[in-house]
């Protein structure tokens, strides 16, 4: 069941001298109760604007959020309502919590926003059981700490839990996992699927990482330059990048298992066409047309016409005109076509 | 290229943060980088790895102390230098000159309130003074373009430059003075997967061009076995185990190897459950009375709890060229302590079948470097 649903979602900045830019154009999503939504794009492409217009911390400039159908709340104690209902968990445990604070201090504040009646030992046992709900143990040792004396890894434990006392429907993660280690960021994202299961939470995950994106979520939307270029379930999306935007990601991370034979010739190939976009890159104005066409291999001169989502597969969409052909059944892949 | 061609070599290195209780950072570690290859060390935060980097260009600062160990430096046809017999002077020649260093976070390392071309002109006024004017500003433009960026940039400050294009100007600072060996600290960390491929491309074709060493340090193992020829994995201080990249990671040796690489999702492999490593890495102010893994680790047996494993060569992984360039340490693989062989996973035979390390070989005949 759908819980929080976004409609033409479009965020602008004032620049100096009035100048607007543009950071999130249009976007449409649905995140569904107990189910997780990747939202992947390079640094830049509007994907913490997102983030931080559904947790209500930026202006709409158009568009709306409805939660459970009805309009979200703007202003006031039904805001607050609102964001009681969705929570945040941010990119930088080491910036997210107060130095100045013990951990329960952190988990207190918010349990007695929604319990105005908790005190004492009840305050106490609910700051133990959220400890628990993250496998922060023991609890009561834990709670005393100051952000200083934990791990990083436990310093995002204890943002969750931050985030879990309101006790949330939506939980909205920018990065929760870039600033970690590799070895604790897998615990990290366990938990947060855990957590989603047992609490049915509607769960937006924020990530330049293609991998745990398809590990982690059913659904992958690609952003780039504040809009959706791709989307579609995780699998399709992953072994079948469509738009170009998504081949080159895809393309990009690292692959352990090739072999130094495969890996240069897939390099060789990455730099010719670098060398030949250079040249073009320069003189490109952006304009109205498909904003991906200065860095697509592909680019034709239907590009400079700004494309439509095209649908690749059932359920699967690319804004790519290479797709202008597909009926939904058979997709021109933009691999097999001829180089112009 | 001969076995014996090395160009950097450090033996026993012990490095120490002073304190109440001294952490050992660095704990009798022995690497060594042969002329043209990629070193890899991978391990987690606080492993030690960059202390290690800092040593081997004798940057150490004050708590940190080298408390034991050598470092040589072999030039290509002189002879070998001790590097730690050289005065701050001789040390001056061979910073930079030799080995440079390409930091961590672009944003730090550049000085964001003079020009880039100012910045350049830092380093040869340090290094070669008898250069001119024009031939500084000459050579740093052809540095900049070099790495792939305009050269009217010069005129330019660092918060101009994207995060991509920072780490490149961090790379045409480390090759000005074409050294031999080029020290990298996780030099992609902080960027996006798109932009990391295209300064990892770069790094390859630099390599390819001028024929530099590095030693590529990073947490990140998947990025390290598609680029590195030989890979150190630390913990706690220590090299765990050290070994061709190429083959490494489908044939690891050490459970702490085996716990990283199930510790990321293959990205278009069959989905399967991970992992990671769970618990947390011990205090390095500690002695270890075992193995510095043992209690995180799901093999521990008898003696991994009482004698601290050394590296030796792996049994399992004792073929061709490579016979003693595969090292572990680990009890599992000592046949004294274990007669019958590590598991299945660590290279142990399964009975009745090829063992693992058979199908790798025949995978990669032909491509071993």
């Amino acid at each position: 069941m759908s819980v929080l649903e976004v409609r033409d979602l479009t965020v602008e900045y004032r620049q100096r001298g009035g100048a607007r830019l543009r950071a999130v154009d249009g976007l449409s999503f649905t995140l569904q109760e107990g189910q997780t939504l990747a939202l992947v794009g390079e640094s830049g492409s509007g994907k913490s604007t997102v983030v931080r217009a559904l947790g209500q911390l930026v202006k709409l400039t158009a568009g709306e959020i409805l939660l459970d159908g009805r309009p979200a709340a703007r202003h006031g104690p039904a805001l607050r309502a609102y964001r009681h209902r969705v929570q945040m968990i941010f990119q930088d445990p080491f910036a997210s919590l107060n130095p100045m604070h013990t951990v329960a201090h952190h988990l207190r504040r918010p349990l007695q926003l929604r319990q105005r009646h908790l005190h004492g030992a009840a305050l106490d046992a609910a700051t133990a059981d959220l400890l628990r709900s993250v496998n922060l143990t023991p609890p009561h040792e834990i709670a005393a700490k100051h952000p200083h004396e934990l791990s990083g890894g436990q310093r995002q434990r204890v943002a969750i839990a931050r985030a879990l006392a309101t006790d949330p429907d939506v939980l909205l993660a920018d990065e929760p996992v870039s600033m970690l280690d590799v070895s604790i960021r897998l615990e990290i994202l366990n938990l947060l699927d855990r957590l989603k299961k047992d609490r049915n939470l509607a769960l937006l995950y924020v990530t330049h990482d293609l991998a745990t994106a398809r590990h982690f979520s059913s659904e992958i939307v690609v952003m780039y330059r504040g809009e959706i270029v791709e989307r579609g379930p995780s699998d399709e999306v992953i072994l079948h990048p469509s738009h170009p935007y998504t081949q080159i990601l895809s393309g990009a991370a690292p692959d352990p298992t090739a072999s130094r034979a495969a890996l240069a010739a897939a390099r060789a190939m990455r730099q010719s066409a670098r060398a030949a976009r250079a040249a073009e890159q320069r003189e490109a104005d952006l304009g109205t047309g498909c904003r991906f066409r200065i860095r697509c291999p592909f680019a034709t001169d239907i590009c400079r016409r700004h494309p439509e989502d095209m649908g690749v597969s059932p359920g699967h969409q690319a804004r790519c005109w290479l797709y202008a052909t597909a009926n939904g059944s058979g997709a021109v892949l933009p691999l097999a076509r001829p180089d112009e | 290229m001969t076995a014996g061609d090395l160009v950097l070599r450090a033996e026993h290195v012990c490095v120490e943060y002073a304190g109440p209780r001294p952490t050992r950072a660095v704990r009798d570690v022995t690497v060594e980088l042969r002329r043209g290859e990629v070193l890899g060390i991978a391990g987690e935060s606080g492993c030690g790895k960059s202390t290690l980097a800092y040593a081997l260009t004798r940057m150490l600062r004050s708590p940190a102390e080298l408390t034991g160990g050598s470092i040589t430096y072999f030039p290509d046809g002189g002879t070998p230098v001790d590097l730690m017999t050289l005065d701050s002077e001789s040390l001056r020649g061979y910073r930079w000159n030799k080995v440079s260093m390409v930091f961590q976070s672009a944003m730090n390392a550049l000085n964001p309130v003079t020009s880039l071309g100012r910045q350049f002109d830092d380093i040869f006024e340090a290094h070669r003074p008898d250069m001119g004017r024009a031939a500084r500003h000459h050579r740093a433009r052809e540095l900049l373009e070099m790495v792939g960026i305009d050269p009217a940039r010069i005129r330019g400050f660092a918060h101009e430059l994207s995060g991509g294009m920072r780490q490149r100007v961090m790379i045409a600072m480390a090759l000005a003075l074409q050294p031999e060996v080029v020290i990298m600290d996780e030099p992609t960390t902080a960027l996006d997967v798109v932009v990391q491929r295209e300064i990892l491309d770069e790094i390859e074709r630099l390599r390819e061009e001028l024929g530099f060493s590095v030693i590529f340090i990073t947490h990140d193992l998947s990025l390290l076995l598609e680029i590195s020829d030989r890979l150190a994995v630390m913990y706690a201080g220590e090299i765990i185990e050290y070994a061709p990249s190429e083959r490494v990671g489908s044939a690891p040796a050490h459970p702490y190897t085996l716990g990283l690489l199930r510790s990321f999702p293959d990205l278009r492999g069959a989905r399967r459950e991970l992992r990671g490593v769970p618990g947390t890495p011990p205090d390095l102010r500690d002695d270890f009375g075992g193995c510095p893994f043992g209690p995180r680790c799901s093999y521990a047996f008898g003696p991994c709890h009482s004698v601290p494993p050394v590296l030796r060569p792996v049994q399992a992984r004792r073929r061709g060229a490579e016979a003693d360039r595969w090292t572990a340490a680990c009890h599992l693989h000592d046949p004294r302590r274990r007669p019958d062989g590590p598991p299945a996973e660590l290279g142990g035979a399964a009975p009745g079948t090829a063992t693992p390390d058979d199908a790798i070989g025949a995978e990669t005949a032909g491509g071993e470097r």
